[in-house]
C-alpha cells in the first residue's frame, strides 16, 4: 500500500468531482495506514497553496460508530480553502462538492495550547477562547458513501466545508451537553440535536482529539478551530437548498448552496 | 523508610494499616514519601483539612494537599477498587494560566479558568481513617478517586453543597467554608513550587466524609446537579 498513490487519487477525485471506489477494498488496511493517506493528501493540498486552519472530529455519535464498527471517533483537517467564514450567512456553490450532506455542531476556538495525553474536558473548556454554533458540509470522495473506517479516515474524515457563527465567550459557561439546535432545510425543520449527542459532551470530543493528536506528537494550538462533531444525523443536500441552524436562544446561521 | 514501605506494601496487597503510630518523621518528610509513593504525571492537586475544626483536630493551622493523577479522574465509581471508600462534596477549579511560587492571592485568583462541582472519593490506607498528620499526608491525603463536573461556573458556586446517596441527603456544607480560592492557590503554589495552566485543584470539602455505598450520588449547588453512579 502506497499512501502517496491513494492521496493523489483522492486529490484527483476532489478536483474533478468524481468519486472513486473504496480504498478499503484495494489494500488500505488499518486506521494507522489510513491516517498516513490523510497526511499525504494534506501535504498535496499544502503544496497547492491550501493550509490547515484546525481540525474536525467525526464519528462522535454512538449510532454512526456502530454503523462503521468502531468504538471511537476520528479526525481530519479543516482546510482554509473550504472555510466559508464566520458570521450569520454564507453561500457556497453546490458544484464544489461530490455528494454533500449537512451537519450542525459546536466549533471551538482554541485559546491556549492543548497537548495530550492527559487533557481533560475541563481543561479544554478553560483553554478555549470562544465557541460558536457551526454548520459542516460533509462530503465523500468514495462512491455512494460506501465507507469503512479506513475510507473515511483517509478521505480527511469526509470533510467538505464549514462555516462558523459569531464566536461567543458567554456560551462557555453554559452546560454544553444540554444546548440544542433545530436544523431547517428551506424553512422546514428536518432534524434537531443537542450537545450530549456528541460523545456525551462536546468538550469530551475535543479532549479526545488533543489526546489522540499527542500520539502523533502534535498539539492543538492557539487560534486553531475545532469542529467538535455532529449533534444530529447528517442531512442530504440539493442544489439551491438553504440550510438554517437555529441554536439555543435564537443564535442562527444560514448556508445557501447556490445551484 | 518504614512508613513508605508500609504504605506501599499495604496498597499493593490491598490491606489496611493500623494508624496512630509514631514513625519518627516530620510533615516535610511525609510529603516526600507522598511524592515517592505516587509518581507519574500529575494533573493537579487536592486540598484536605480545609476547615478550621478539622485542622484543630489534627493540631495544625493550614490545610494539607495530595496529588491527583490522570487515572484518578473517574466517570463512575467502582467501590471494589477501593479499600474503605468515603465521599465528600467538593468544588474544584481548573487553571487557565500558570501560577508561580510566590504569587499573591490576587494573581493566583486571576489564573482560574472555571470552577466545577466535584466529588472526592477518599480511600485511606489507615483503618477507620484513624491516622496522624504524618500518616495521612504520606498516604496522599487519602486521595482515592475524583469525579469532576462538566458545567463551568465563572465564580465559586454560591450557597451550599448538598450531597444525596440514593435519594437521601448524606452531607451538606456551605461553600464559604472552603475559604478564599486565591489564598488557597497562592498557598499551594508556594508549597509545590508553582502550578500549571490546565491543572485541576480540588478545594476540599465543607462537610464530613461519608462512607460510600452502591447507588446514585447527586451533588447539588445553585440548582445544578452532578450525577454519579456507584457500583
Amino acid at each position: 500500500m502506497d499512501a502517496e498513490v491513494f492521496a493523489r487519487e483522492l486529490e484527483h477525485a476532489l478536483e474533478e468531482r468524481k468519486p472513486i471506489p473504496p480504498l478499503s477494498g484495494r489494500g488500505l488496511k488499518g486506521i494507522h495506514a489510513a491516517y498516513q493517506v490523510q497526511e499525504a493528501w494534506t501535504k498535496i493540498r499544502i503544496t497547492k497553496g491550501d493550509s490547515v486552519v484546525g481540525r474536525k472530529i467525526g464519528l462522535t455519535s454512538k449510532a454512526v460508530q456502530m454503523q462503521l464498527g468502531v468504538d471511537q471517533p476520528d479526525f481530519g483537517n479543516l482546510w482554509a480553502s473550504r472555510f466559508l467564514g464566520v458570521g450569520e450567512r454564507a453561500e457556497v456553490p453546490f458544484g464544489l462538492f461530490l455528494q454533500p450532506r449537512v451537519e450542525g455542531e459546536l466549533a471551538f476556538l482554541i485559546g491556549r495550547r492543548l497537548m495530550g495525553p492527559h487533557v481533560t474536558p475541563q481543561e479544554v473548556l478553560a483553554s478555549t477562547e470562544a465557541v460558536a454554533f457551526a454548520i459542516e458540509v460533509v462530503d465523500s470522495r468514495i462512491v455512494n458513501w460506501q465507507i469503512c473506517i479506513e475510507d473515511t479516515v483517509a478521505d480527511n474524515a469526509s470533510f467538505g466545508a464549514f462555516m462558523v457563527g459569531p464566536w461567543e465567550r458567554t456560551l462557555l459557561t453554559e452546560d454544553l451537553a444540554t444546548l440544542g439546535f433545530v436544523l431547517y432545510r428551506n424553512g422546514e425543520a428536518v432534524t434537531h440535536g443537542m450537545g450530549a449527542a456528541c460523545l456525551g459532551h462536546p468538550a469530551e470530543a475535543v479532549a479526545w482529539l488533543a489526546n489522540t493528536l499527542s500520539l502523533f506528537g502534535v498539539a492543538l494550538e492557539p487560534g486553531e478551530i475545532v469542529m467538535s462533531g455532529a449533534w444530529a444525523p447528517m442531512q442530504p443536500v440539493n442544489p439551491g437548498d438553504v440550510f438554517t441552524l437555529v441554536g439555543a436562544r435564537g443564535r442562527a446561521l444560514s448556508l445557501y448552496f447556490s445551484g | 523508610m518504614r512508613l513508605l514501605e508500609a504504605i506501599r506494601e499495604a496498597r499493593r496487597a490491598f490491606i489496611l494499616l493500623k494508624g496512630g503510630q509514631d514513625w519518627g518523621l516530620g510533615v516535610e518528610e511525609a510529603y516526600s514519601i507522598q511524592e515517592t509513593l505516587f509518581p507519574g504525571p500529575l494533573i493537579g492537586f487536592k486540598l484536605g483539612l480545609v476547615s478550621v475544626e478539622k485542622q484543630r483536630q489534627m493540631g495544625i493551622y493550614e490545610p494539607i494537599f495530595g496529588r491527583v493523577y490522570p487515572r484518578m479522574l473517574l466517570k463512575e465509581v467502582a467501590s471494589s477498587h477501593f479499600l474503605q471508600p468515603r465521599v465528600e462534596p467538593e468544588v474544584a477549579l481548573v487553571l487557565k494560566e500558570d501560577i508561580l511560587s510566590g504569587s499573591s492571592p490576587g494573581m493566583a485568583y486571576r489564573a482560574i479558568g472555571y470552577f466545577f462541582l466535584g466529588l472526592d472519593i477518599l480511600d485511606s490506607v489507615w483503618e477507620d481513617y484513624r491516622f496522624t498528620l504524618v500518616e495521612v499526608v504520606a498516604d496522599n491525603a487519602s486521595g482515592g478517586g475524583f469525579i469532576l463536573g462538566l458545567k463551568p461556573y465563572g465564580h465559586l458556586p454560591r450557597g451550599s453543597l448538598r450531597l444525596y446517596l440514593n435519594g437521601e441527603r448524606i452531607a451538606e456544607g456551605s461553600v464559604e467554608a472552603l475559604g478564599d480560592p486565591g489564598e488557597r492557590l497562592s498557598w499551594l503554589a508556594e508549597k509545590v513550587g508553582g502550578l500549571k495552566a490546565g491543572q485541576v485543584v480540588f478545594l476540599g470539602s465543607p462537610a464530613q466524609a461519608v462512607p460510600l455505598s452502591e447507588g446514585v450520588l447527586e451533588l447539588w449547588s445553585e440548582g445544578e446537579v452532578l450525577l454519579t453512579r456507584v457500583t
